[in-house]
């Protein structure tokens, strides 16, 4: 396929030659060509995002009202004070940081005094993040607020094991391997089917019944049956009967199946992208590094893992995006048994539209849930993009 | 994409076809046995859920709640009254009809501005399409609100007072796409100069020269536009939830998710219904596999 191909626009555009009423014409026509294309963008893709922002500044209740100072934003957020508290502590989080790789790559004599001043750092940024955390949940939005971590929750949870088991079975079918279509066929269906009927399945597969075929899988293991997506606890506390509670025991057993979904999901479209990636990797490194007599795990850990990386890192921030945004594979799959534990961001702020009607505030919630990922986005591309070998 | 592959090789280890011949990929020592072991795993774990979803909807009510693995006999009757009863019948006239129109729509609208983008010179051209990429950016949820609003007529007069439970509802907004457009974009750039010149001296302006040079040499790309807009407006959820109160133009999604409450414990209807809405995504896959998989891998479009 041609398509990623890198034209040049001056050169494909044909202007010499013409009289001046002519490239007017020209013109004329450009615009009559993108005008349908722009109209609808206009009025469904810019428009909202500025009455987005204007609404949330605004009480809009089923009704229209005023001003409110931003009170939407207090009220999901709390007290000023406290967020500035956690935001300093964020901050000091990223100097930690910045510290720490200019510390490893300076001489050894900087090293005592930048690890001094990393843990310094750390332990303030700490402090300063529990304490601005605290003060905003006993003042803002508690469900909006719990929402957050339950995002990162169900990032964290599938992003990883999503992009590993994509680049194993890939780096598999890239071996000459018999019927390699027919596998990348079957592995691609559960990412095209519409999330709404897998997602029926799914509610029936890890039903709390005892003959669900999740819990008959558990049974097969010798180990005791789960409530799954009707369990409210926190994972490690349901599975191995650790003493965790609320949102520091990580994801609740419900969240954890609707992950196992949505790993399930998207391993498929990760399987076809490493595979295209797979192939871009010029076969003389491999045979350089095999003539240097590496054997098959070093060609996979020293050749393939760095020169794909540049694919991996694509993948991982649009998976890790994908999910900060998901919507419809938490919205099939929640039961009101699981107490909101697997209510993610998007949920709450389609709660507080759809459900209760409150329109301004949503707003303000979406807007606050998009800064976040542009942030989270920002920090992913800084994190990240220095371990990217672009050749 | 094979540039770098060009140089003579070595015959392959283990393949002789063309094919693997061009492809170099190391061998690995591992058993070639656990290879496929693996590979086979993960295809049995994909398929799955599918088998569960068409065995069981072929299963009595007792078959499904004892977890059997097949139907002692086909109950066809599952489907019959999905069709009928639970008025899949019109939620899927009503899919395929908003389907249709958005990928008309979608692909007019796209390839005209894709081809202004590509091969007319007007003043802020570059602005206006880095203004249009920008767009790709932007969370649904952000969206969502003041356009569920204006559809409501809440916002902005419309034509018709409001447009909840029509079809302009579930088609107009998506009737355009950046992507699409920055796609067929690429793709009309590559097409030579010459071309454009001998169309103009044979009197073609641009509309004649898109309609008959271009499109026939982009049909590629443009099934890879037409197959992401199917499965968008298909599978689409979230939207038509939202838009249709009534069942006049409920789309198959929404009318799925309706019956997971009806249904209740008749999983076996619940599975007929599911079959049901993805069959037409199937039949597509299947058809243009190649299509699907290419256009995702040049692409690497998140749907």
């Amino acid at each position: 396929m041609r398509a990623k191909g890198k034209p040049s626009v001056q050169k494909t555009v044909v202007t010499q030659g013409l009289t001046r009423g002519q490239r007017i014409k020209e013109a004329l026509m450009g615009y009559f060509f993108i005008f349908p294309a722009f109209l609808i963008i206009t009025l469904f893709g810019f428009f909202p995002i500025g009455y987005s922002i204007y609404m949330s500044l605004i009480n809009w209740r089923t009704v229209k009202g005023d001003f409110n100072n931003g009170g939407n934003y207090t009220r999901a957020l709390g007290d000023w004070k406290f967020v500035a508290v956690f935001v300093l502590g964020c901050l000091l989080l990223a100097l930690a940081y910045f510290i720490w790789v200019r510390a490893w790559r300076s001489l050894n004599n900087f090293k005592l005094v930048g690890g001094l001043l990393v843990a310094l750092a750390l332990i303030a940024a700490g402090f300063a993040i529990s304490s601005g955390w605290g003060g905003m949940f006993a003042s803002g939005d508690a469900k909006f607020l719990k929402s957050l971590p339950i995002t990162v929750f169900y990032a964290i949870g599938t992003v990883p094991f999503q992009l590993l088991f994509g680049l194993v079975l890939a780096y598999i079918l890239f071996q000459k391997i018999r019927g390699k279509e027919l596998f990348r066929m079957i592995y691609f269906l559960p990412y095209i089917t519409p999330v709404v009927a897998t997602a029926v399945v799914f509610r029936t597969l890890f039903s709390p019944r005892e003959t669900s075929l999740a819990n008959q899988m558990l049974t097969l293991l010798g180990q005791p049956v789960q409530k799954w997506l009707f369990e409210p606890r926190a994972f490690v506390n349901a599975f191995f009967g650790l003493p965790a509670e609320g949102l520091t025991g990580g994801p609740s057993m419900a969240l954890t199946a609707i992950i196992l979904f949505g790993i399930w999901s998207f391993v498929g479209y990760n399987v076809v992208v490493f595979l295209a990636g797979l192939g871009n990797i010029p076969k003389e490194v491999y045979e350089a590094a095999e003539i240097d007599g590496a054997n098959s795990w070093q060609l996979f850990r020293y050749v393939t893992i760095p020169m794909i990386s540049p694919v991996t890192f694509y993948l991982g921030v649009i998976a890790f995006i994908g999910t900060l945004k998901a919507f419809n594979h938490l919205y099939v799959m929640r039961t009101p048994a699981a107490l909101g534990t697997a209510d993610t961001a998007a949920l709450t702020i389609f709660d507080t539209f759809y459900v209760q009607n409150n329109y301004g505030y949503a707003a303000a919630q979406a807007i606050i849930l998009f800064v976040i990922i542009a942030l989270l986005t920002y920090a992913q591309n800084k994190l990240f993009s220095e371990q990217v070998f672009y050749g | 994409m094979d540039s770098m592959t060009q140089v003579p090789t070595p015959p392959p280890l283990v393949g002789r076809s063309p094919e693997t011949a061009r492809t170099y990929a190391p061998r690995l020592n591992l058993g070639r046995a656990f290879l496929y072991l693996v590979l086979i795993a993960g295809a049995v774990v994909a398929i799955l859920p599918f088998f569960w979803m068409v065995s069981a909807s072929f299963m009595t009510l007792g078959e499904t709640i004892n977890k059997a693995w097949l139907p002692a006999q086909l109950q066809f009757g599952n489907y019959v009254q999905a069709w009928q009863q639970a008025k899949f019948y019109h939620y899927f006239w009503n899919s395929v009809i908003t389907t249709a129109i958005t990928c008309v729509g979608l692909l007019f609208t796209s390839i005209l501005a894709a081809y202004a983008f590509a091969r007319i010179q007007f003043w802020g051209r570059d602005i206006l399409f880095a203004l249009l990429l920008s767009t790709l950016m932007i969370p649904e949820t952000v969206t969502l609100i003041p356009n569920y609003l204006m559809i409501r007529g809440a916002i902005i007069p419309l034509p018709g007072g409001t447009w909840m439970n029509t079809p302009w509802a579930l088609t107009v907004p998506f009737m355009a796409s950046a992507f699409s457009i920055f796609l067929l974009r690429q793709f009309f750039a590559q097409i030579p100069n010459e071309l454009y010149d001998a169309a103009r001296i044979d009197g073609a302006g641009h509309l004649r020269f898109l309609v008959q040079i271009v499109l026939p040499l982009s049909r590629a790309a443009v099934m890879t536009v037409l197959i992401f807009a199917f499965i968008g407006a298909w599978n689409a959820f979230v939207w038509p939830l939202l838009v249709t109160t009534k069942e006049d133009w409920r789309t198959l999604m929404v009318g799925l998710w309706n019956f997971v409450g009806e249904a209740g414990p008749e999983t076996q209807l619940l599975m007929a219904g599911s079959v049901i809405t993805i069959i037409p995504i199937l039949i597509l896959y299947f058809i243009a596999q190649k299509e699907f998989t290419e256009g995702i891998a040049t692409t690497g479009l998140k749907g």
